[in-house]
């Protein structure tokens, strides 16, 4: 899938009267690679779950490749082109390595049609076609039987279907370096090996965008990063990722919480050293007072 | 009494698809098994308001249809649930059906339940005997056992696993979480609707007394005795949990003990040596014929619970898992190789 721009619009979202984000305006062309920096709490991680329809930000909008996606369920963005992987890593522990990347391909394995509903349908939908009684629910029943039947019968469609997934998923294994672990269990593999499945898993869902939440989180900053993502997105033709880390590795621009709003976020230079020396991350992580003091450096 | 164990077979089936597979604790299963029941009593009893004499074979789709119906109906309130919740609310399902068949004798004719529901022909010949029967119901236990073990090989299988495993996370890989739990509760409404069938036709009779929570409660203990998510586990569970009890109850079982006549001997002279030191410490044994009287009334469950516990806490996995639980129970450091998934 070919990389896709994404526009964040004045996004705020609201829990009770606690605000986790006000007006969030930031543009990903793309092709690029973004970071999002911030002290802990200042909201990266609910920035990441307004955009992948975990959360339904509760002001501005959201649009992917010219298409408003906020609000939209979580699995209709993933069919749209964002993946993203977990800051605690969040894998399907009793699932095998192999399974855990297929189950990322599931709209991509053909045998019962599409779960990506209209894209025609309004970004806030009514609380009755909320319930999904009646929107889409007799086309998903008749998908659903015809999906049933496909895996009873196991016809030479779904054999093929099924065949081209699981080599799909030993291609993208091997690009993130866990050829020969296929059959083993995910909870069994080593930490570094769960981050790069998590990536798989990610890739595997063919994304335009893809959000790494933390993916160098308890990882050694002396030792090469576990997610080549870079590396392995373009073996499997894929993507510029985006990525929020709290690293020094990640490029980036940067956050800055004053109460109560507490990201803003705009374009980005690259060098992480200029980052660090940026008044406004100083002051995010530090306080005004470092910065009159001038000086220091990272944080 | 093996017809019991095959039918219980069937349903312990369906119900793995909804707990073993997809994670969700359903104890209102005997709500799918009682709309396949009178679905088949409605329409064939003579005794019912609605009797259209069909024939078995034209309502087992039906009795099908009409339970993943009522799956449905469970299966849309209850979808933000889960776990424990879960369980309470499935459970007040399997209440509020077994109640409105009660109260709605209009219909159903209440507690008096339905009878003379005819028995099926299968090419002209009509399925009569107990032998005949077991034969009739193995054959479905073994269609919807293939069918429930395709199922988990496929890509319906996988998206259950992973919301059993982090429903969360299985929305951000593309499943449509709401389907595929709705689609789990259809399926194995289904199956439980076609134990209901069967179960009429082969019984004749159906009142509401049949269907109380105790179904539902045997059903998944049979699951989770034999191993969630595990086809052999829930044949193995089936022949425990509803074989033993009964063979309990046999005259057979009862005119066997009656012959140990000898042990009972052995044992009071045991009892006799040990009397002899501390003298009035213990009684003797009561007479041999007697116990099985005892065994088919109150020691029986005393026994059977105690198996159960036992089981639970020797093989907490259950009986026969299925491998991939069988690797979650083993420990991190002796990964056993896994299946490998059909290419």
């Amino acid at each position: 899938m070919t990389a896709a721009e994404l526009i964040v619009d004045g996004l705020g979202m609201q829990f009770e009267g606690l605000t986790a984000l006000a007006d969030v305006t930031l543009r990903v062309p793309p092709g690029e690679i973004h970071g999002l920096i911030g002290p802990n709490g200042a909201g990266k991680t609910t920035f990441f779950n307004c955009l992948t329809g975990f959360y339904r930000p509760t002001s501005g909008a959201v649009y992917l490749s010219g298409q408003r996606i906020d609000g939209l369920p979580p699995h209709v963005i993933t069919g749209l082109g964002i993946a993203r992987t977990f800051q605690n890593i969040r894998l399907f522990a009793n699932m095998t390595v192999l399974e855990n990347v297929l189950v990322g391909q599931h709209q991509h394995i053909p045998v019962g049609g599409t779960d990506i509903l209209s894209t025609r349908r309004p970004v806030y939908p009514t609380a009755v076609e909320r319930l999904l009684i009646l929107r889409g629910f007799p086309r998903a029943a008749v998908n659903g039987v015809i999906e049933i039947a496909g895996a009873i019968a196991r016809p030479p469609r779904v054999r093929a279907a099924e065949a081209a997934a699981v080599s799909r998923a030993r291609d993208l294994l091997a690009a993130v370096g866990l050829r020969g672990r296929e059959n083993d269990l995910a909870r069994n593999l080593p930490y570094g090996d769960q981050r790069r499945l998590e990536i798989a898993r990610a890739l595997a869902t063919r994304p335009s965008l893809l959000l790494l939440d933390e993916p160098t989180a308890g990882m050694n900053p002396r030792k090469p990063p576990p997610w080549s993502a870079s590396s392995a997105a373009s073996a499997t033709n894929s993507i510029p990722p985006s990525s929020s880390s709290n690293t020094r590795c990640a490029s980036s621009w940067a956050s800055a919480k004053t109460s109560p709003s507490s990201i803003t976020a705009a374009k980005s230079p690259r060098a992480p050293v200029a980052i660090q020396r940026n008044p406004t991350v100083i002051e995010a992580y530090l306080g005004t007072r470092a910065i009159q003091g001038g000086g220091h450096a990272a944080p | 009494m093996l017809v019991f164990v095959a039918l219980f077979v069937v349903l312990g089936l369906g119900l793995n698809v909804v707990v073993g597979f997809a994670g969700l604790l359903d104890l209102g299963y005997v709500a799918f098994f009682a709309a396949g029941a009178y679905t088949m009593g409605l329409l064939t009893s003579p005794g019912s308001p609605i009797d259209a004499g069909l024939n078995f074979w034209l309502i087992l789709p039906m009795g099908i249809l009409i339970a993943s119906a009522v799956g449905l109906l469970l299966g849309l309130p209850v979808l933000p649930l889960r776990g424990d919740y879960l369980a309470i609310v499935t459970t007040g399902f399997g209440e509020i059906i077994r109640l409105f068949l009660i109260n709605r004798d209009d219909l159903t004719r209440g507690s008096q339940g339905l009878s003379a529901i005819p028995r099926p022909d299968l090419f002209g010949y009509r399925i009569d005997s107990f032998t005949e029967w077991f034969y009739f119901v193995v054959a479905a236990a073994v269609i919807v056992g293939f069918c429930t073990s395709r199922l988990r090989d496929s890509r319906i299988g996988r998206a259950w696993e992973a919301i059993r495993e982090d429903e969360d996370v299985a929305a951000a890989m593309g499943v449509n979480t709401t389907k595929y739990k709705l689609l789990a509760f259809a399926s194995g409404a289904a199956i439980g609707g076609l134990g209901g069938v069967i179960y009429a036709a082969f019984i004749g009779f159906i009142s509401p007394a049949a269907f109380s929570l105790q179904v539902s409660i045997d059903v998944l203990a049979i699951v989770i005795i034999g191993g969630m998510g595990s086809t052999p586990g829930v044949i193995l569970g089936s022949l425990i949990l509803i074989g033993v009890p009964r063979i309990l109850q046999f005259r057979e079982t009862s005119d066997f003990l009656a012959n140990l006549g000898w042990l009972r001997d052995g044992l009071n002279g045991l009892i006799g040596a040990v009397d002899a030191l501390t003298p009035g410490s213990i009684g003797r044994l009561p007479p041999a014929e007697t116990w099985g009287a005892q065994l088919a009334d109150d020691t029986r469950f005393i026994i059977f619970g105690a198996l159960l516990v036992i089981v639970m806490v020797v093989r907490p996995s259950g009986l026969w898992p299925s491998s991939r639980r069988r690797l979650e129970f083993a420990h991190d450091d002796a990964p056993a190789p896994a299946p490998v998934t059909a290419p």
